[in-house]
């Protein structure tokens, strides 16, 4: 192996291992996945392409699940975050599935996320699933 | 001794051979370990005699196969709702966003054909979408096998179940379009394309015809009164051609028009049969569970009792006409449609062998009625109920109330004997809360004119069974009902202006108008049909504060149970058991305002949306909810009840909540159950479950 080549490996190493490191301190919901102004911009994507069903409150309506509160938070307790992008990304809404961006989804998660009370952070969530994938959803506070 | 049992189970593999030939040779049977229908039987049982899986072994299980249905249409379903059938050692159901129908090998899961037809806008209309409940089955016993199924776009179509292939002499090359006929108003044909009609509940096969109910949108928020008539048609499985027709709403001159004041018959819609049909092939009687005219919680504009609506109505097999029929509820108010599958059941009723049918219902009561005649076998009162105070309205004096067997879940609310007591300050706020609703000592309390700023609805019974319904024993003469046991309330509120021609519907004063859509309603293959313009809202309603549920902080108003499995014994008219079904919710397990107190297993309040089946040894039920609690990993619980007693004898983890109700079958001596799960992130999949081999030798 050459003096090149060995530090190129080392360097890659050195990323992974970081990118682990970084994973590993935003692992749930509860470190601040996402930022205020991406809810703020989910929060509009939502009003016009969610609310309909969903209501204004999130609260759900007769043929609809609520998105806030203990029964939502269970429902996806211990799953990963992408798990949700994509349910939301594949289905909604529901008439006609499949149009929003996945910057709008990412977007979408974000204000759920606000609206369930998870903490904001610095950082908007990412629209990538391999990120969202080592972001765990837990319901209650570790 | 290990000699001894491989000649055992040789004999046991010959005898299979045999009465596997001999079953080909006739008509398909729960009694040679198939599911024909998708009760199980005519008779609406989910009833098999296979007791091979029992209380001994139920945790042993393993998964045999899966089945992913996320290819049969353009998107993956999260609501698979399908019960296979299983005919000569194969499955046949539907799956996926564009209602394909498939056929599985028994033994493995493996895709023996599929099928899909391709109905573009007409299917992206239909008001009752995704995969619904599976097929029908019909041979004549010599080697003329068909499935038989109606698309999302209300088209019936036969197949070949050797190859999938539509068969050319049905209908049309394979097809009767089964909107040709439909009519709204007064004998209008509804357009063939967007005209309302669908439905999720399978065919019935019996003897060689085949009958088929009709569904229209969900009733709480639609534009008009004025929609498509419901109607049941039976037809010639051979060759498409109609036999007869039954309509729910009779016609000038016809049996129960007078019920229908104000010659409103002819301005009313749906009533539709949604739920699966069942037959007494020696009785010639078919049993139709009829729904509710529109709109679901309005009446004015159909003054009267608006006969057949609400009611199990029997009518000739050969003829489709009226034998009998008892509307369990007058003048529709409350959305009661019968939720599930008449069951026919034949017991011994002080001394006297009686033939009976029961009916599981929303409102908690299990009606069971002579199903020679009609009449109740046990008193049903009728009994005044509280009057309707919103305009236009005239509710009827009277509703029957059955007295026995007793109502297997709430039918009303108890204060303040059912709210929640977990703590004293708990049981103080749910008063607080029942202090803005009206409530009746009936399941009839009509709905009011609600505000945000006064009272908020009435309460009635949130769903006790659901379209999944119940099952029955026939050995023993006991009935299962899943039930939900929490409260609703409803409340009616004049639309937007050019919204709809019904002068109240679901809503509530001071919030802005919502528009209710079923499940199903929006969301199948070639889906985006929404083209409504945004409803006018006022601002002042935009910003009214939003309506406190029957819920603090998310804990139930009521105590729990808050979902149940319940037995009855038909028989003596009594109530066996009722068995909180389901893991207590993690929010509730694990909320702080609870902490300290001591909380029981609550079941959970979704119950009235899983089935069950019952087997010669166990009756069989998945959660509807997703919990993790301390001790196993996320899931849901696939669970075994012993029928006698209620008490859980095994529990299986699911990857996800139960969507469609099980059932069972045996291939090669093994018995298999197969159960529908999706919902959440899980997709679509049927999960086929048997014994290990190391089990069967033993």
């Amino acid at each position: 192996m050459t003096g090149t080549r060995a530090r190129r490996v080392l360097g890659a190493w050195v990323v992974a291992a970081f990118a682990v490191v970084s994973f590993a301190a935003a692992a749930s919901v509860w470190d601040g996945v996402y930022t205020e102004a991406q809810a703020k911009r989910g929060e509009a994507v939502y009003v016009q392409r969610c609310a309909v069903c969903h209501q204004p409150d999130l609260e759900g309506g007769d043929m609809t699940p609520a998105l806030v509160g203990g029964v939502f938070t269970a429902n996806w307790n211990d799953l990963p975050l992408s798990d949700l992008f994509d349910r939301i990304r594949i289905t909604m809404p529901l008439d006609s599935p499949s149009t929003l961006s996945r910057a709008q989804t990412a977007d979408v998660v974000a204000f759920l996320l606000k609206s369930n009370k998870w903490p904001a952070g610095e950082t908007d969530l990412p629209r990538e699933l391999e990120p969202l994938r080592e972001i765990r959803i837990q319901a209650l506070k570790p | 001794m290990r000699n001894g049992l491989a000649a055992l189970a040789l004999v046991i593999g010959l005898l299979w051979v045999v009465v596997g030939v001999s079953a080909q040779a006739g008509q398909p049977s729960t009694s040679r370990g198939e599911w024909p229908h998708y009760t199980a039987d005519l008779k609406g049982t989910r009833f098999s005699p296979l007791d091979q899986i029992n209380a001994s072994n139920f945790n042993k299980l393993e998964v045999a196969w899966r089945f992913k249905t996320d290819n049969f249409g353009p998107f993956p379903e999260y609501k698979l709702e399908g019960t296979p059938l299983m005919i000569g050692g194969v499955l046949y159901t539907t799956a996926g966003t564009r209602r394909s129908v498939i056929a599985l090998d028994g033994k493995t899961g493996e895709l023996i054909w599929a099928h899909s037809y391709r109905e573009g806008k007409r299917a992206a209309a239909a008001p009752r979408q995704l995969s619904g409940r599976g097929v029908a089955y019909w041979t004549d016993g010599k080697g003329d096998e068909r499935v038989l199924y109606v698309t999302t776009g209300y088209r019936l179509i036969a197949l070949n179940a050797k190859t999938g292939a539509m068969i050319n002499s049905f209908g049309t090359g394979g097809v009767v379009d089964l909107k040709v006929g439909v009519v709204r108003g007064i004998g209008q044909q509804i357009n063939l394309e967007t005209g309302e009609i669908g439905v999720h509940s399978t065919p019935t096969v019996v003897r060689d015809m085949v009958i088929v109910g009709s569904s229209m949108r969900e009733g709480a928020t639609v534009p008009t009164h004025n929609n498509t008539k419901g109607l049941v048609r039976a037809f010639d499985v051979r060759t498409g051609k109609m036999v007869w027709r039954f309509s729910t709403i009779p016609g000038p001159g016809e049996f129960g028009n007078n019920t229908w004041e104000d010659d409103s018959w002819a301005y009313n819609g749906n009533v539709g049969v949604w739920n699966q049909i069942t037959v007494d092939e020696e009785l010639g009687l078919v049993y139709l569970p009829v729904e509710t005219p529109s709109s679901d919680y309005y009446g004015g504009h159909r003054p009267g009792d608006n006969l057949f609506a609400e009611s199990l109505v029997a009518v000739d097999l050969k003829t489709g006409q009226r034998k009998w029929h008892y509307q369990l509820v007058h003048h529709p108010l409350w959305n009661y449609d019968m939720p599930a599958a008449p069951i026919l059941g034949d017991v011994v009723i002080d001394g006297k062998p009686r033939k009976v049918v029961a009916q599981l219902t929303k409102q908690a009561w299990a009606y069971v009625l002579d199903r020679v005649t009609g009449q109740p076998i046990w008193p049903i009162e009728e009994r005044p109920v509280p009057q309707s105070d919103v305009p236009g309205e005239k509710s009827a004096r009277t509703q029957p109330h059955v007295t026995k067997p007793p109502a297997y879940a709430r039918e009303f609310l108890r204060v303040p004997d059912d709210l929640v007591d977990f703590t004293p300050d708990l049981r103080a706020k749910a008063l607080e809360i029942i202090k803005r609703y009206k409530v009746a000592d009936t399941p009839f309390n009509p709905p009011i004119l609600g505000d945000v700023n006064g009272t908020l609805g009435a309460i009635v019974p949130a769903t006790a069974t659901n379209w999944p319904g119940g099952g029955y024993d026939p050995e023993n003469g006991i009935l299962f009902a899943p039930a939900g046991n929490t409260f609703g309330s409803r409340t009616l509120v004049a639309p937007p202006q050019g919204f709809s021609d019904i002068r109240y519907v679901s809503g509530i004063g001071g919030r802005p108008f919502v528009e209710v859509f079923g499940p199903g309603d929006c969301c199948a293959a070639d889906a985006g049909r929404r083209t409504r313009e945004e409803l006018p809202q006022s601002p002042a309603a935009v910003k009214a504060p939003p309506v406190p549920g029957l819920a603090i902080d998310g804990i139930p108003v009521v105590k729990p149970p808050y979902g149940l499995l319940a037995a009855m014994d038909l028989n003596r008219g009594t109530l066996l058991w009722q068995a909180p079904h389901g893991d207590t919710p993690d929010n509730i397990r694990s909320h702080p305002l609870l902490k300290g107190a001591n909380i029981p297993k609550t079941g959970q309040p979704g119950t009235s949306g899983v089935g069950l089946m019952v087997t010669r040894a166990l009756v069989v039920m998945g959660d509807p909810q997703i919990t993790t609690p301390p001790g196993r990993p996320r899931g849901a619980m696939l669970r075994a009840y012993d029928k006698k007693t209620g008490q859980e004898v095994g529990a299986l983890l699911m990857p996800a909540i139960q969507s469609g109700s099980p059932m069972t079958y045996l291939v090669d001596g093994k018995q298999y159950i197969v159960v529908a799960v999706s919902g959440g992130n899980y997709s679509g999949e049927y999960l086929a479950l048997a014994l290990p081999d190391s089990e069967l030798t033993r």
